[in-house]
């Protein structure tokens, strides 16, 4: 049974024991819930009103309208632009938070923060067409927050945010605005998702699904300020040497996993549980301080301090049955409700930061920019506290952990290249993609999900691409699976890559001083980090005179599941990538909709949805729609 | 002589009843030979063979009894309709859709409507008698609808094993009070 559940060797070790102990897991509730309802996941379950619940039968014989009239494609286009406009809002409060935070430092309030990345500052700056002769860096980075911040507060509709219109190909951003799809506002796209899928109101599938389509842009509009901006508080991601899996807890050590999505905090704590190592081995931790990540709060420490990460979404009840973890903290997102009561059966102390994201029965440390110090020794204080009531007999850290070089941002892709072509550090890679020997790029993005084993469509997928010279980037929860699967490593490049992505590899990672080839699949950092695989696309695209829908580029989230990843997948659709899914969305009960999101996208923005759940055909699909895009590029 | 049963029902439970229409859909899906999101893409028409309703203050699926002198079987001028392999079948081959069983039928328990696209200006309707056949041939040990429940409020009873547990019961009692009576005897 474990194995079916997930392919991460660490579960075939700690489900045994968790059953044993009687905790229960994300794998056994998923079980309690089968089957699930039908009508939800076809998307025809309405309950935005009280007269309601409704429910259209999708097949036909009984109701085919709602109490208020909608029918399915209607409630079907509300259900899912309702869930980007949750993922919509979950990334841009974190935007809104670095962006916030940004202004704090401008204007020394926050001393535990300062710009570590002057030189991403002022690229930042430049890139939003602010002048910066004569200013100094606390100058750039007030005016550089500023225009950020008007991305949450401009009313003129016909302007679009500025960041987005800073980021995207001219040919895009004019398709775009043609379908008047362009944010600009993010709040205020955000809200009127909500309005117009109140009780009688949009009831058009397709004018809903472009409001959908304008929620999703704001998403990636939110992601792009989130990343450039955390870079210059806490600097660039560059490679660096690290490990995933469970193995990377320590036995002799005080282990803190910091969980969740937001570096604001995780970059304190990093900080302070340096200072207070010293203390850790006082009581009794003789390897002092150890901090792991989990999700994507572990990918943003990962990719920029080489911290190690634990566990990907799935797993991270089981780093608790390790019985190892002190202290868990959480920020936001993917934090499973579970984790409070898990902790509760050890020593753990499950510690939530958040004023908006609280779960019952952790401890809370309401963390503030303003007294970010403060508060992040009380957390390291908590974890060494709990730390003396560990039980060793209680402790099982499975053996397994694999090397992962991490950290490739757009500035790390372009300094490797610039290695081989220092005057134009883009033209090996145009070269490689022209001549065949890279035949297309995947981005790799999403969640895990239990609809599918855990990893196992990322693993196999990506073989596959890699076998069939595909460039591989990967972000989030994905990323996660191929660290822990030991997909970013020399070794699997030479192991798993197509004789001439790994000829290419090779040069670049040579001349790059790696001293062999770059990984097979190049970590770039966190969810909100798949913006940074759209800043390489188009300075491609740039390079080439072409748009995004041209490229032989295509994003897959093969073990989706967020609200996030909805938003996420949606942008990634409407900047014309071709897009896989490998699990089902919940918008088949109306054909219209499906339709529009797997088809009429084509036409309208040139990327797609493609949904396929058997993640062998996916990858042959996807080689597929490479194969074309290369025909209609003619090379 | 073959032993006799009587035939196995499905049963459902007002009390727990949520009235979400859950067994409907995976009845429709279990008998259309395909999944349920492929069903949908395809737009085919399904019918459950089970009704959820609300009547007298409670909700719960009706669908049919299975018989043992059934109705329906007494009716059908074609014979389609008759007891087999614990259920009372339809021979569908054999079905003319003249709708008998449907008026004698005590539980509205069946329907003839044709599934699939609407038939204009051809010699059939196609429609057919569909009712509950406890998912007989959908190669499944437990009927779909008390898989698909999600309050347990249904359940395949087997008369005979819910006999035996009503009997067991009540002769647990008995046996109860026999003692008490005995022991009272006793003090007497
Ligand atoms: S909005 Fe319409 S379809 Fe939705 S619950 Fe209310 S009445 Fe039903
Ligand atoms: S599935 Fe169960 S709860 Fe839902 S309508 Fe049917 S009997 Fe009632
Ligand atoms: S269809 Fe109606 S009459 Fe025929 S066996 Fe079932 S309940 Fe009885």
């Amino acid at each position: 049974m474990t194995m079916k559940l997930s392919t991460d060797p660490s579960a075939a070790t700690l489900l045994p024991i968790a059953k044993k102990e009687g905790i229960s897991t994300v794998w056994d509730r998923h079980r309690a819930m089968q089957p699930q309802c039908g009508f939800g996941q076809l998307g025809v379950c309405c309950r935005i009103c009280w007269k309601g619940p409704c429910r259209i039968d999708p097949f036909g014989d009984g109701p085919q309208r709602g109490i208020c009239g909608a029918d399915a494609d209607t409630i079907v286009a509300r259900n899912v632009i309702r869930m980007i406009a949750a993922g919509a809002a979950g990334h841009s409060e974190h935007g809104r938070h670095v962006a916030l935070a940004l202004q704090g430092v401008a204007e020394g309030r926050l001393p535990a923060y300062q710009i570590r990345d002057e030189v991403k500052l002022r690229a930042v700056a430049a890139k939003l067409d602010i002048c910066t002769e004569g200013q100094d860096i606390p100058a750039i980075a007030a005016a550089v927050a500023k225009a950020t911040l008007e991305d949450f507060q401009n009313q003129d509709h016909d302007a679009p945010c500025n960041w987005i219109e800073a980021t995207l190909t001219k040919k895009r951003l004019e398709r775009l605005q043609a379908l008047h799809v362009l944010p600009h506002n993010i709040d205020a796209v955000i809200t009127q998702i909500m309005g117009r899928t109140l009780v009688g109101c949009d009831a058009d599938p397709v004018n809903l699904i472009l409001g959908g389509i304008k929620g999703a842009l704001a998403d990636f509009d939110g992601m792009c300020l989130a990343i450039e901006l955390s870079d210059a508080l806490f600097g660039t991601p560059s490679p660096v040497i690290t490990a995933a899996n469970l193995g990377v807890i320590k036995p002799d050590a005080v282990n803190i996993a910091v969980h969740g999505h937001n570096p604001l905090l995780s970059e304190v704590v990093c900080e302070v549980a340096g200072q207070m190592d010293e203390e850790a081995r006082k009581a009794g931790a003789k390897d002092g301080i150890n901090i792991v990540g989990i999700c994507c709060t572990g990918n943003e420490v990962m990719v920029r301090h080489g911290i190690p990460l634990a566990a990907n979404y799935l797993s991270q009840e089981l780093a608790l049955v390790t019985g190892a973890v002190d202290a868990m903290v959480v920020d936001v997102q993917c934090i499973m409700p579970s984790v409070s009561e898990i902790g509760a059966c050890f020593h753990t102390a499950v510690i939530t930061t958040m004023a908006e994201n609280k779960i019952p029965g952790a401890t809370h440390v309401d963390f503030k920019e303003e007294t970010a110090l403060e508060n992040a020794r009380r957390i390291v204080a908590t974890a060494i506290e709990a730390y003396k009531r560990r039980d060793p007999r209680r402790v099982n850290i499975p053996d397994f952990k694999q090397t992962a070089i991490v950290g490739f941002g757009v500035e790390s892709v372009v300094g490797a290249l610039a290695t081989l072509n220092a005057e134009d550090p883009l033209q090996p890679l145009i070269e490689n993609i022209a001549n065949g020997n890279i035949r297309g790029i995947a981005l790799f993005a999403g969640c895990n999900s239990t609809q599918v084993a855990q990893d196992s469509s990322f693993v196999t997928m990506a073989k596959k691409l890699a076998a069939n010279n595909v460039l591989m980037l990967a972000t989030g929860c994905g990323a996660g699976s191929f660290a822990k699967h030991g997909l970013m490593t020399q070794e699997a490049t030479l192991e798993y890559a197509g004789d001439s992505l790994k000829a290419v590899m090779t040069a670049i990672g040579t001349s790059a001083g790696l001293n062999g080839p770059l990984p097979l699949v190049l970590h770039m950092g966190s969810c909100v980090d798949n913006s940074r695989a759209v800043q390489v696309a188009v300075a491609v695209a740039d390079k080439l005179g072409v748009d995004l829908d041209q490229l032989p580029l295509v994003a897959s989230a093969p073990e989706a599941m967020s609200e996030k990843a909805v938003a996420i997948g949606t942008w990634s659709v409407a900047l014309g990538i071709p897009t896989h899914l490998g699990t089902m969305p919940q918008v088949t009960g109306s054909a219209k909709v499906t339709e529009l999101l797997t088809q009429t996208a084509k036409d309208l923005l040139g990327g797609y949805f493609l949904v396929e759940l058997d993640p062998n055909l996916a990858a042959d699909k996807l080689l597929e729609v490479i194969e074309e895009r290369r025909k209609g590029l003619g090379i | 002589m073959k032993r006799q049963r009587e035939n196995a029902i499905v049963f459902a439970d007002p009390e727990c009843c949520l009235g979400c229409h859950g067994c409907e859909m995976a009845c429709a899906v279990a008998h259309s030979g395909t999944g349920l999101h492929q069903a949908a893409l395809a737009g085919l028409t399904l019918r459950p063979r089970n009704r959820v309703v609300a009547a007298g203050g409670v909700m719960m699926p009706v669908q049919c009894r299975q018989c043992e002198d059934a109705p329906c079987a007494a009716a059908c001028p074609t014979g389609a309709m008759l007891q087999e392999s614990g259920q009372v079948g339809v021979r569908e081959k054999n079905c003319v859709g003249c709708k008998v069983c449907v008026m004698v039928c005590p539980f509205g328990a069946i329907s003839v409507k044709h599934e699939g696209t609407d038939p204009e200006n051809c010699r059939t309707n196609g429609g057919i008698a569909r009712k509950c056949d406890l998912c007989a041939g959908t190669g499944r040990d437990v009927p779909a609808c008390v898989e698909a429940c999600p309050t347990k409020a249904l359940t395949l009873v087997d008369l005979e094993e819910y006999r035996q547990t009503l009997i067991e019961a009540r002769a647990a009692e008995l046996a109860q009070s026999l003692q008490h009576l005995k022991s009272r005897k006793a003090r007497i």
